[in-house]
């Protein structure tokens, strides 16, 4: 019988998974962030660059209007 | 949780959010520093002219009588155009403008919200009932140019279009009335 002071098998289990996780976290934050910027920041750029090339090469050049 | 101090990554994460938010705003003032600077060096601006007009009465008398349709070059030397947007037609149908020099466009409506373009410029607006739609241009190249109606406007608004007609300054001749139509081709 198991007494209700002692872990469970699946206390420990979840407790070593834990342990785990928070280092996989450590080491996950470690470059996701990098990862996140890079990935918005390659969006963010295409969606400038075509931005400026209709802004710069159609719009400006098709003249003044008011 | 707030009194201890962040973790290192949290505070990177914090850093990235911050140095992010930088990169976005320094991009959003350079596009709006962009557009005011080209606002005021190229006169590239949104139409906004305000004027008013009833739409019941514009056709029997005033700069939208059917006499005064059409490009008229005042004694000043400025061109003005004037047309009527109807269903489902532009009165003229074609617009005769110089090339390189500013013109002024008026268009009114008697009946229903129109809006035209002029394909290859930024001319672009619409004609509500009620007001005169002015927007001022200056056309750079030579040719025939489509100016279809781009609001809807009834079963007949595909068939609703004109041309502009661009001709070179020296080929650009209004006759003792100072009227200038399209060139037959």
């Amino acid at each position: 019988m198991i007494s209700a002071n002692e872990p469970s098998a699946t206390d420990v289990s979840s407790e070593g998974a834990d342990q785990v996780d928070e280092a996989a976290l450590a080491q996950a934050m470690r470059v996701v962030p990098l990862g996140a910027a890079v990935l918005a920041g390659a969006a963010v750029a295409l969606l400038v660059i075509g931005y400026l090339a209709i802004y710069l090469l159609v719009f400006l050049p098709r003249g003044a209007v008011g | 949780m707030t009194d201890q101090p962040a973790e290192p990554h949290e505070r990177r994460i914090l850093g990235t959010e911050l140095l992010w938010a930088f990169g976005v705003g320094v991009l959003i003032a350079a596009i709006l520093g962009m557009i005011v600077f080209t606002a005021l060096t190229r006169s590239i601006n949104p139409p906004s002219n305000v004027e008013h007009i009833d739409p019941k009465r514009l056709h029997l008398s005033g700069e939208f009588a059917e006499q005064n349709l059409g490009t008229t070059v005042g004694a000043d030397g400025s061109v003005t155009v004037r047309a009527i947007a109807t269903q489902f037609m532009f009165v003229p149908r074609c617009i005769a403008v110089p090339r390189g020099r500013p013109v002024t466009l008026r268009f009114a409506t008697p009946d229903v919200i129109h809006g035209l373009l002029i394909t290859g410029t930024n001319v672009n607006t619409m004609v509500v009932p009620g007001f005169v739609a002015q927007v001022y241009t200056t056309f750079t190249s030579s040719g025939d140019l489509l100016m279809p109606c781009h609001e809807y406007c009834g079963f007949g608004h595909s068939e609703m279009w004109a041309s502009v007609q661009v001709v070179p300054d020296n080929e650009f001749k209004p006759d003792r009335e100072g009227r200038v139509s399209c060139a037959q081709r």
